[in-house]
């Protein structure tokens, strides 16, 4: 049984829907992608599973735990925790205290669970003291990792996790979020870069204008012409 | 006794008031972004309240009012804030234009006001306290106590910031709202916590002016906005320890001003020297990292 089962969404900003009867499922210990052209709905879809945008029509299910009309602020104690592209992480604050609001939605101590997180992400317990702000990019997006990792979640959305950083990060950013799949939680990427996603992912989506295009294995959508399918046409499979 | 210590001591007095109210104001600034206007009028319902309470209506003793005005000023932000200026603010991205719906309720707290009290000049019922020398400083009694509350209530909100889940999660909400709400923060509590705070601080705040002034009028905490205003642009706009040292700043360089020029024109120096570090510092003394 999936963890996660997105069915029929749509939604967007006011009346305008940007995404349309969009299905997807993300199963635990996997890396779900979802990829597409700027516009595609991408961010949109993300939004509205986590509750910053209301579902229009269609369900959102967690471990049998229906989310549809789940306030946004409860959904990371229901199990499905969220990273957004960018100001993803809280300034002002330190390090551990970015951790500490990540665990607070959990009712008992935080701490062992804090230290655990810590020992895994380094370069984060050598900075633990310091402002978030002060950190690089790189270490702004683990952390905004890490502070999702805080409720355990079931499920964890991450919105371009490496947006704008430099390919050696990259790499390290996306072996953290294997090492995330491999501990059990189901993964759910939004990425830019489809050849990274393909190497990666173990199932990939491609939206293209608001709707979800195809989808396969990382093998059956390597296979396929992506830049065609991006530019609007049906299908098209390498020649 | 050396007249610049007497007035660096009524600098600490006005400092000391500045501080109850400037923070109140950033606190409040920090998670909606707009200024309010009617804060000042905030200010001048506290010691109102706290008059009508204590000379009015029940008659308490003052220190007993004082607290219960202050809380009920409290409660008026929050109710203020849900039937008036939250609607508004989900109904415009420009924060700009909420801040003109704040200076209407200013202008509706100040004729209500007018109406009820009056333009007269008002008295608490307690008694005359008189100036004593403490060291180089000339202060009464009821002005230290003030300054004491002060400093406890400025250590307070620090451990409350600093050390509390609840203070935790007003810090995360100022520096990113979307963030905290998919972080689990129950943004609407936390918003209603800080707006009973700020009221709380406003009330506090009107009534130390009020007692640091011995006396009281309706319109007596509305023209102190602006001191309140430069304290908190001084100390860097939406932080709290920036809003602290910027009423200390305030405070002391309106008091002491005097002692160069006429006393007329003492806060005219005092922002000229605002102006004049925010032109070096535009970011003001302690900026808040930030906010998105």
């Amino acid at each position: 049984m999936p963890t996660m089962v997105a069915d029929n969404i749509s939604s967007g900003y006011g009346k305008n829907l940007i995404i349309r009867n969009i299905s997807l499922e993300v199963d635990a210990k996997k890396v779900t992608t979802i990829v597409g052209p700027n516009g595609a709905g991408k961010s949109t879809f993300a939004k509205t599973v986590v509750g910053l945008l209301k579902a229009q029509t269609g369900s959102i299910v967690v471990n049998g735990d229906d989310l549809t009309k789940v306030p946004a602020y409860k959904i990371p104690g229901r199990g499905l925790a969220y990273v957004p592209q960018v100001q993803n992480v809280f300034v002002s604050m330190t390090v551990q205290e970015n951790l500490e609001i990540g665990g607070f939605v959990t009712k008992g101590n935080t701490h062992d669970r804090m230290e655990e997180i810590l020992a895994t992400f380094k370069d984060l317990e050598k900075a633990r003291h310091k402002r978030a702000g002060f950190l690089s990019g790189g270490q702004q997006n683990m952390l905004a990792i890490a502070r999702a990792l805080m409720v355990n979640p079931s499920v964890i959305v991450l919105d371009e996790p490496t947006a704008g950083l430099s390919p050696a990060y990259t790499n390290v950013v996306w072996e953290e979020i294997g090492r995330i799949a491999e501990s059990g939680t189901a993964v759910l990427v939004v990425e830019q870069n489809v050849e990274r996603a393909i190497v990666h992912s173990d199932y990939v989506h491609v939206f293209v204008a608001g709707q979800n295009h195809v989808h396969g294995t990382k093998e059956e959508i390597a296979q396929l012409d992506l830049a065609s399918i991006f530019l609007g046409r049906s299908e098209a499979t390498k020649s | 006794m050396h007249l610049f210590w007497i007035d660096f001591g009524t600098g600490l007095a006005t400092a000391a008031v500045v501080a109850l109210a400037a923070t109140g104001l950033t606190l409040q600034f920090g998670i909606t972004n707009y200024i309010n206007f009617a804060y000042g009028d905030f200010m001048g319902l506290g010691a109102l309240l706290t008059f009508a309470l204590n000379n009015q209506a029940f008659h308490l003793n003052f220190w007993i009012a004082a607290p219960i005005a202050a809380i009920l000023v409290g409660v008026f932000a929050v109710i203020a804030n849900q039937l008036l200026l939250a609607p508004f603010a989900r109904r415009f991205s420009n924060p700009a234009l909420t801040m003109i719906v704040t200076f209407g309720l200013s202008l509706f707290m100040a004729n209500v006001a007018t109406v009820i009290w009056t333009g007269n000049t008002l008295f608490f019922r307690m008694p005359i306290s008189v100036d004593k020398k403490v060291g180089p400083f000339l202060w009464s009694p009821d002005v230290m106590i003030v300054m004491g509350f002060a400093v406890l209530v400025m250590v307070m909100i620090h451990l409350l910031l600093k050390t509390t889940r609840l203070g935790k999660m007003m810090r995360a909400l100022s520096d990113n709202t979307s963030l905290a709400l998919t972080s689990g923060i129950d943004v609407r509590q936390i918003t209603n916590v800080t707006w009973f705070m700020s009221g709380l601080l406003a009330g506090l705040g009107g009534i130390a002016l009020a007692v640091e002034e011995a006396n009281l009028t309706v319109t007596s905490a509305e023209s102190y906005l602006f001191v309140i205003f430069a304290a908190v642009i001084l100390g860097g706009i939406g932080s709290v320890y920036g809003a602290m040292l910027g009423a200390l700043a305030i405070g002391l360089l309106t008091e002491t001003a005097p002692l160069y020029i006429n006393a007329g024109y003492k806060l005219d120096v005092g922002f000229f020297i605002v102006i004049v570090l925010l032109l070096f510092r535009p970011q003001g003394l302690v900026p808040r990292l930030g906010r998105s």
